[in-house]
């Protein structure tokens, strides 16, 4: 046999061989997106089985869909909604308690600039309606009148009301919750890596392959444009701003993020950033830290040391706790 | 002393051609990427309607409110009609990367680019 033809025929199969290998996907991903909450949520799952990683993701959904169903104020039948209808409470599922449980040790931390009975505040502004009008002062009285933290108690399961007036909005943490039990479930079905993200609320478990994921954070006056990056792996990233739902009136901007003080949008800041370990308490420290200021907010968030901040105040200057220099990486 | 391939044989030399092109298939399909991205419609939780996003065209997606608008041509996919409130779509502008997505949320239809990932972004997801 002539010396060369192994050698020749050799080298074209590893040429094959490489080719091949390099056409291989590392692995699947799957991507799904769905209306929930009132907002898109989005779902990326990456492993090794496409089959898998779909009914993971269907079944994530699925959690979020009954969370919706529980904690929406828009839906008349939710757990919420009856609560609020309701004379002076009563018993709520686990879920809701849950929610209950940390909404109210936020709200009592903050002194209120967290508050879940904003109900008739939120109704009265309506931002969802096509053009929202500005409340007049005595409608705006009457929407604040027994609200505040000490207006509900939760003992167990069981919840009071102060009056039966009080309406109450979860919108505030509802949707960090339904992200954080959806990441959960991806847990469950063993995904290792994905990305759950409620209209910006998101939580970001493992890794891209080979790094850890990349965050855009939203520069509030440039749509076009990030403020920085901050690169995380299993942390909740979220962010508020008066960028997100607002209208203009004479000039001025009126935002949906309110001050429970004055029923009026919170004046202090353009964004609030907040990095931490579970969404649900992500989204209540943003709009905490967003009602407090950049100087107050930061003193709160030093009674949480697993949550680092990024404050953007309404003139423009930047303020971080101290350990947020850890995540960023591009400025 | 003889050159290598004037030892090879006609067999020799059909086995080498195969392979040879083979490879060169290989080779030309990695260069290829990434092909023709996509426009995907759902409309609640189903997917209403796919088309290349390279082929201009108009046309309507019927969701509770009504008919929602989309147009394809060169600046992307966009939304330019909707029966919603606020019209926050119609003003989210076009959507030609891959992974962009325009959402109607009173309508309660997604617009997603899909399709390979083109140019390398600074980051996965934005947190607004």
């Amino acid at each position: 046999m002539p010396w060369n033809r192994p050698l020749i025929i050799g080298f074209l199969l590893v040429v094959l061989t490489l080719t091949w290998w390099r056409l291989q996907p590392d692995g699947e991903e799957v991507r799904r997106s769905r209306i929930i909450m009132g907002t898109v949520v989005e779902i990326m799952a990456a492993g090794q089985s496409n089959e898998a990683l779909e009914a993971a993701v269907e079944a994530a959904f699925a959690e979020m869909e009954r969370l919706d169903k529980l904690l929406s104020r828009y839906n008349a039948d939710s757990e919420v909604s009856r609560l609020s209808q309701s004379t002076n409470g009563g018993e709520v599922s686990l879920s809701t308690a849950e929610v209950l449980t940390l909404g109210l040790a936020i709200s009592q931390k903050s002194g209120g600039a967290f508050d879940m009975t904003l109900g008739k505040l939120k109704a009265l502004w309506d931002f969802d309606k096509e053009a929202p009008t500005l409340p007049n002062a005595a409608e705006l009285s009457a929407a604040l009148s027994g609200i505040g933290p000490k207006a509900l108690s939760l003992d167990g399961q069981q919840l009071r009301k102060a009056s039966p007036q009080l309406q109450l909005d979860l919108g505030g943490i509802a949707k960090g919750y339904a992200v954080d039990r959806a990441i959960a479930i991806l847990k469950q079905h063993g995904v290792a890596n994905a990305a759950v993200n409620a209209g910006g609320d998101m939580y970001l478990l493992g890794q891209r392959p080979e790094r850890a994921w990349r965050i855009g954070i939203q520069h509030p006056r440039d749509e076009k444009d990030v403020l920085e990056t901050v690169q995380i792996s299993n942390r909740a990233v979220v962010t508020s701003g008066d960028y997100e739902r607002y209208f203009e009136k004479d000039g001025v901007r009126y935002h949906h993020i309110f001050d429970p003080q004055t029923g009026m949008p919170a004046r202090q800041c353009q964004s609030v950033t907040i990095v931490t370990d579970s969404v649900a308490l992500g989204d209540a420290l943003a709009t905490a830290v967003f009602v407090l200021g950049p100087k107050a907010g930061l003193t709160l968030l030093e009674q949480f040391p697993q949550a680092e901040g990024l404050v953007i105040a309404a003139d423009g200057s930047r303020h971080v706790s101290v350990g947020w220099v850890s995540y960023q990486v591009v400025p | 002393m003889k050159a290598p391939w004037n030892f090879m044989t006609g067999g020799d030399w059909l086995v080498v051609l195969i392979l040879l092109m083979l490879s060169l298939a290989g080779i030309v399909s990695i260069v290829a990427m990434p092909e023709g991205s996509r426009v995907l419609v759902t409309c609640g939780d189903e997917l209403c309607f796919t088309a290349p996003l390279d082929q201009p065209r108009t046309f309507g997606i019927d969701g509770p409110l009504g008919q929602t608008k989309l147009v394809i041509d060169e600046q992307g996919a966009r939304i330019v009609e909707s029966p919603c409130p606020r019209k926050i779509c119609v003003s989210m502008g076009a959507a030609k990367h891959t992974a962009d997505l325009l959402a109607c949320v009173p309508n309660r239809i997604l617009v997603h680019i899909n399709g390979p990932s083109g140019e390398e972004m600074s980051y996965d997801l934005l947190s607004r």
